[in-house]
């Protein structure tokens, strides 16, 4: 069987749950379908592999709360194909996270290196807001500013100039978390939130997958895999059959 | 909630093995099932609670073909192994993940379907990997038969005889499984969304209930066949050749990287075990009822190993050696323990160490925890892990303290020199082909630029070495923001750091490298017996053999 054809049969990958809807098909995955396939898209379109697992994270967590988490990190990898890190990845300085000169942050960049930050002085939201960005696809921050909220014990607010949203310390979102999926890029503040009103938390079953972000993630996924040999065949299965 | 904090026996801390000793491959490759092995949790479940079983639905034609339903019904809630029985072509039968057939196949339904569910499940459960599922099921798994051993079981019993038992032995089950998927595979259930069931939250308890239900049904399926071939004179499985089979399974290298992705899982498991292990060894006497039941515990496993066949030249030793021990441990044992001796069990596991293989070893401590089910049954809650929890690193640490720690916990890694070819002869890959995990050779073959992370000890080193060259007070943050290629192994190195057991301390990619040490491990914790290597990578097991069916908790609950 060639390359070709094998791709178009749809493999799947029995340890990692991965590429698992048949051709042409929406379809609903589970969570952990969603965090491995875009742990491996992730990867093979460049990232490292810890990174890649923080992308896996990502789309993971915003589809459970019923957002578009796989289709914006497919468009994020789609951008930033073949970009360098030092282009994508966050300056760091007191009160700022920003992209060097005109460039745009790549949001999983920003958002793990703001959670690494996250106890240190660079991050302080003491006196002033953090200034982030630009970043693109920022709807993909939302689970890294999250998690920063919870390991701070403390409410956060994201603003920008269209919309907010609201980052409670016990790991809940509320505000404009539709529409912050709708922006391609932003700049935007991180600030300590002070609850004056009880928002309606973002909630939402895992949405469906249209059968075009799944053959782009799927696409991406596959560049990790290498190309079948005889060599690797022959040494995959027991010695003996199975007719025994 | 903190186990360490609720542990009833601190003392026993003293006599733990250290993780240098415990995580060691080639001493992993000598585990064996003990009674915190999950069928066992299983099995200790549904007896305490007085679960129900029982085959609502058994809808298979002459030929063997069909679907049927077999019921479990817990205090709380109720779930249904579906079952489809097919007529596979010899020249299809495969047990490799390549496969796109199968002698029959199951899904484990949460609750109890009704007729659309069991039509939806129809035209994807057969289809397995090509298939969708959804999160209303908690497994998808399949089975093929062993040819010799089903044809000859339904010959005898068509015909109004027993099987012979030298060929029921020979083999072991009547079908082996050949991948049971969980964990929101192919859209089935998430584990977060049923983790919080008390009968489900210990590891892989709804792949162990699916198997023992599968278990039932191969043999209702050579009984049905049978009774259609034989009509009048055909007979039903004497119980005590019943229970001599198990259900087999056949597995490649998929399995074997798991250990390796899942490091806070593997510490919690291998934890629980070595802390049982001390706690036995901690106590000041030994009691006669453990003494006795200790004793035919030994017993069992010396029949367990006289049955115990491989033909593969690396297990054959094994196996050689295990038999031997078991004898030399008969022999230390006839006038044991002696009068007044203090701590006899921790006497008796210092002796084992000394004079066994680590076949024997092992062997030794699975018999150990057997008779002190009041000491040791209570970790099986330990043994499940929120790796979310794990999953952010602490950037605040500075270089010097992360090198360090690095330093200790890594010893053993950064000690190889990955210059020696030897050292890094082979690499972990994903095969385009079905996206099937393979291990290539890195210098004759292509490829290794595709490598998985599963070269831990090498990612190390790289780590320890590009930490080198920073500023010891600089933090792991900056660090990691200018190394991303670092990323990965740095947050290993920070689980290692909380979770001691966390890490096989050995090179997975050295030209030695036997995966399936990785693959007995994990399946000793399943509970497996009758570990047989096809090749350095592939191997059959054996699942639930000797022990109860579920139609033997429900006496009259069945057809």
């Amino acid at each position: 069987m060639s390359a070709a054809q094998d791709h178009e049969a749809e493999p799947n990958d029995p340890t990692r749950s991965g590429s698992p809807v048949p051709g042409g098909k929406d379809a609903c995955l589970s969570q952990n379908e969603i965090e491995q396939l875009c742990l491996k898209a992730a990867r093979g379109a460049g990232m490292s592999w810890g990174l890649a697992e923080e992308a896996g994270f990502a789309a993971a967590w915003l589809a459970a709360r019923g957002l578009d988490g796989p289709g914006i990190l497919l468009a994020q990898l789609t951008l930033a194909d073949g970009r360098p890190w030092d282009e994508i990845c966050p300056l760091v300085a007191p009160g700022r996270f920003a992209a060097e000169d005109s460039g745009c942050l790549c949001p999983i960049a920003l958002g793990s290196t703001l959670c690494d930050h996250a106890a240190l002085p660079q991050a302080s939201m003491e006196n002033a807001p953090l200034r982030l960005g630009p970043v693109s696809c920022p709807l993909l921050l939302l689970p890294f500013l999250s998690a920063v909220a919870t390991a701070r014990r403390q409410s956060l607010c994201l603003r920008w100039p269209r919309g907010m949203v609201v980052l409670t310390a016990d790991g809940q979102i509320a505000g404009d978390a539709t529409r912050l999926g709708a922006e391609t890029s932003l700049t935007a503040e991180l600030e300590r939130h002070k609850p004056a009103t009880e928002r309606v938390p973002v909630t939402g079953d895992l949405p469906f997958l249209p059968s075009e972000t799944l053959r782009g993630l799927n696409d991406l996924a596959l560049r990790t895999t290498v190309p079948a040999s005889e060599a690797s065949r022959a040494g995959a299965g027991a010695v003996t059959g199975d007719n025994d | 909630m903190d186990c360490a904090s609720l542990n009833p026996i601190p003392e026993a801390a003293a006599f733990r093995r250290p993780p240098s000793q415990v995580m060691r491959l080639d001493r992993m490759g000598s585990a064996h099932p003990t009674r915190l092995s999950f069928l066992r949790s299983l099995l200790r479940r549904v007896s305490d609670e007085g679960w129900t079983f029982d085959r609502p639905v058994w809808d298979i034609d002459g030929r063997g073909v069909g679907r049927a339903v077999y019921r479990a019904a817990g205090p709380v809630r109720t779930y249904c192994l579906v079952a489809f029985a097919h007529d596979l072509p010899a020249e299809m039968r495969s047990d490799r993940v390549i496969a796109t057939a199968w002698d029959a196949t199951f899904t484990l339904f949460d609750g109890e379907p009704d007729a659309d569910d069991l039509d939806r499940l129809q035209a994807n459960v057969p289809l397995q990997e090509a298939g969708r599922i959804s999160a209303r099921e908690l497994s998808l798994s399949r089975a093929n038969r062993s040819v010799r051993l089903f044809a000859h079981v339904i010959e005898r019993l068509a015909a109004g005889m027993q099987p012979d038992p030298a060929e029921v032995e020979a083999v072991g089950y009547l079908m082996r499984t050949t991948a049971v998927y969980g964990s929101g595979k192919f859209g089935a259930a998430d584990r977060a969304n049923i983790a919080d069931r008390p009968e489900l939250s210990a590891p892989f308890q709804a792949e162990m209930l699916s198997v023992w239900l599968t278990r039932q049904f191969t043999v209702d399926i050579v009984e049905h066949l049978a009774a259609t071939r034989g009509g009048a004179s055909a007979v039903r499985l004497d119980p005590a050749i019943r229970r001599m089979l198990g259900v087999g399974n056949s597995t490649g290298l998929g399995m074997a990287p798991f250990l390796v992705r899942h490091p806070v899982l593997l510490n919690n498991w291998m934890m629980a075990r070595e802390e049982a292990l001390a706690r036995v060894r901690a106590q000041h006497a030994a009691r006669p009822d453990a003494v006795a039941a200790f004793q035919a515990a030994l017993a069992e496993a010396t029949e367990n190993a006289r049955q115990w066949h491989s033909t593969h030249p690396i297990q054959i030793a094994k196996l050689d050696a295990l038999r031997r021990d078991l004898t030399c441990l008969a022999d230390r044992i006839a006038n044991w323990p002696e009068p007044q001796s203090n701590h006899p069990w921790d006497r008796l596991w210092r002796w084992g160490e000394a004079e066994l293989s680590l076949e024997g070893q092992e062997a030794l401590l699975a018999l150990m925890l057997e008779p002190h089910g009041d000491l040791v049954d209570g970790l099986s809650d330990c043994m499940t892990a929120d790796e979310k929890a794990w999953f952010r690193l602490d950037g605040t640490i500075t270089v010097a303290d992360f090198s360090a720690s690095l330093a200790q916990h890594y010893d053993w890694a950064l000690a190889i020199d990955f210059d020696q070819p030897d050292k890094a002869a082979r690499f972990w890959y994903v095969s385009e082909e079905k996206l099937e995990p393979r291990l290539g050779n890195r210098f004759e073959e292509d490829g290794a630029s595709l490598e998985q992370p599963l070269c831990i000890a090498r990612l190390a080193h790289e780590l320890h070495t590009a930490l080198k060259d920073w500023p010891g007070d600089a933090s792991l943050a900056a660090f990691l923001l200018a190394h991303p290629e670092h990323r990965f192994m740095a947050r290993r190195a920070q689980i290692l750091g909380h979770h001691p057991y966390a890490e096989v301390r050995d090179n997975l990619i050295a030209a030695e490298i036997l995966p399936i040490d990785l693959m007995r491990c994990k399946l000793a914790f399943f509970g497996a017996s009758r570990f047989d290597p096809r090749s350095d990578k592939w191997v059959r097991i054996s699942l639930f053999q000797g022990m109860p069916y579920p139609s033997d908790m429900t006496p009259g609950g069945w057809a």
